[in-house]
């Protein structure tokens, strides 16, 4: 027999209360669902069922994590530890998050989920998780970026031309030219090389969003990319009279496996970022520390900085600080979200410290393992983690 | 077995939480702790531990649907905590 079906019960809220709040839950717009601290459904309004493909009989009573499926993109199961409901009851907090749900016919759905812990007297007595079928948003998004895909390609081909015949022209294959002539030139080329740069960081973006981008793991020494990324961008620095520098302790230990093209233009965006928002005479530093579960990676530089009230917004889309935009009029605001997705690819973890008075530290990690999980019965709940790198453990 | 005297109540916790979480437990607590107590892990005491018990437990309930196994390790944290269990399984 199920337990008690409403999730309201134990409160004993009032009747007339109760009845107000069993209507809103009844006739709210998005899916909701009630759960007791066992985890078993107490409640689902009409939406849910409808977004589910269940009667509400079919899950009232039911263990919520079993009854209803967490999957990811790629169709596999959310280990039960890293459900939003669970995170919930970890962190006491409410829980926003896209998943994925199987409906009953088997079918995906994409979800926008939100949970709340329910509380008495700071007790958890359950959860609401209040959640909308955001199918026809995840479309839009990605007739969006395939666009942005298949204008880039197309933008390549004509830089790649235009490229190709200003360094004939500058290298005198077509005829000598004047220095006027070859300065317009090399304008030119620069140009179309920014044009390459943003066209291959729209390129990464739609790659990331649409979960295409392959990671290709390689032994790789993590300094010695950051030796590389260093030496590429030494030319601009030298410009500003910027200072680069790299500090490793423990070489032996930096090495990893992970995707080398993928760190690598992690490094390039920081530090080309902390080159470019860097007045002329400071320092970038690069510090490399390894450590058990992760190399840690932190970028320094002695520059403008994020003032406070923009810092929440630093890995958005198109984020440009306002203190740089009225120094450094170039710049797309793509770099840090790319970034930031390409972090994640990688399993890792980026946060920051930035002070307008000293300048900007950013810091990432790069996992030495990508674990998986299993679980069955008799054997421990959750059978393996991803590392633990969260930012409050290395402030 | 018993813990030793000098093993801190956190270490004697995530003992306890391995052998339903695995590898996890010590991830497991110590959000556990930083969250809803906001106090470093080591610093955990018998009475942090009683008020917490009710966010493990339900949190355990949504990795196991058998409350068997939630309320054996509900027992064994109120043991810690020095205290009785009172099980809030439904029959």
């Amino acid at each position: 027999m199920p337990p008690d079906v409403s999730p309201l019960a134990p409160v004993r809220l009032p009747l007339e209360q109760r009845a107000e709040a069993e209507a809103l839950f009844t006739s709210i717009g998005e899916g909701a669902i009630s759960t007791d601290e066992f985890g078993r459904i107490t409640r689902i309004n009409p939406v849910a069922q409808s977004i589910l493909g269940y009667k509400e009989s079919e899950l009232l009573g039911e263990w919520f994590p079993k009854k209803i499926v967490a999957v990811t993109a790629d169709d596999i199961v959310v280990n039960l530890i890293d459900r939003p409901i669970s995170k919930a009851f970890l962190t006491g907090r409410s829980i926003s998050e896209k998943i994925f749900y199987r409906r009953k016919d088997g079918q995906k759905i994409p979800v926008a989920v939100s949970v709340s812990p329910i509380l008495v007297d700071n007790k958890p007595l359950g959860a609401i998780e209040v959640f909308r079928d955001i199918t026809l948003q995840e479309e839009v998004d990605r007739m969006k970026s395939e666009f942005i895909s298949l204008a880039s390609h197309q933008l390549r081909t004509p830089l790649s031309a235009i490229k190709t015949y200003s360094h004939m022209l500058v290298d005198g294959y077509m005829g000598k030219l004047t220095t006027t002539q070859k300065q317009s030139l090399r304008t030119i080329i620069g140009a179309a090389d920014r044009m390459n740069e943003l066209v291959s960081t729209l390129l990464n973006i739609t790659r990331i969003e649409s979960g295409t981008i392959a990671i290709t793991p390689k032994q790789l020494h993590v300094d010695k990319i950051a030796e590389e990324v260093l030496k590429e961008l030494s030319l601009p620095a030298t410009d500003k009279n910027i200072t680069l520098s790299l500090h490793c302790r423990d070489k032996s230990r930096a090495a990893l496996k992970t995707d080398t093209l993928i760190l690598k233009e992690i490094l390039t965006n920081l530090v080309s970022n902390a080159i470019k928002y860097t007045p002329k005479g400071g320092t970038v530093t690069i510090t490399v520390r390894p450590r058990a579960k992760d190399v840690l990676v932190h970028v320094n530089d002695t520059g403008w900085g994020i003032p406070k009230y923009a810092q929440d917004q630093v890995f958005s889309k198109f984020f440009r600080a306002p203190n740089i935009v009225k120094r450094e009029t170039t710049g797309t605001g793509l770099g840090l979200y790319l970034v930031k997705g390409l972090v994640d690819a990688l399993d890792g973890n980026i946060w920051f410290k930035s002070d307008e008075a000293t300048g900007t530290n950013f810091y990432f990690t790069i996992p030495r393992t990508k674990q998986t999980s299993r679980r069955t019965r008799g054997q421990p709940l959750v059978a393996s983690q991803q590392p633990e790198t969260r930012p409050e453990d290395y402030s | 077995m018993p813990a030793s005297p000098q093993t801190s109540l956190y270490d004697q916790l995530v003992r306890v939480t391995h052998v339903y979480l695995g590898p996890a437990a010590d991830r497991f607590i110590a959000r556990q702790v930083q969250n809803h107590l906001h106090k470093p892990p080591d610093q955990l005491s018998k009475e942090d531990l009683r008020q917490l018990i009710d966010w493990i437990r339900v949190a355990v309930s949504l990795l196991t649907e058998d409350s068997e196994i939630v309320e054996e390790y509900a027992a064994q944290l109120e043991q810690l905590a020095g205290g009785e269990h009172k099980s809030k399984r439904s029959k």
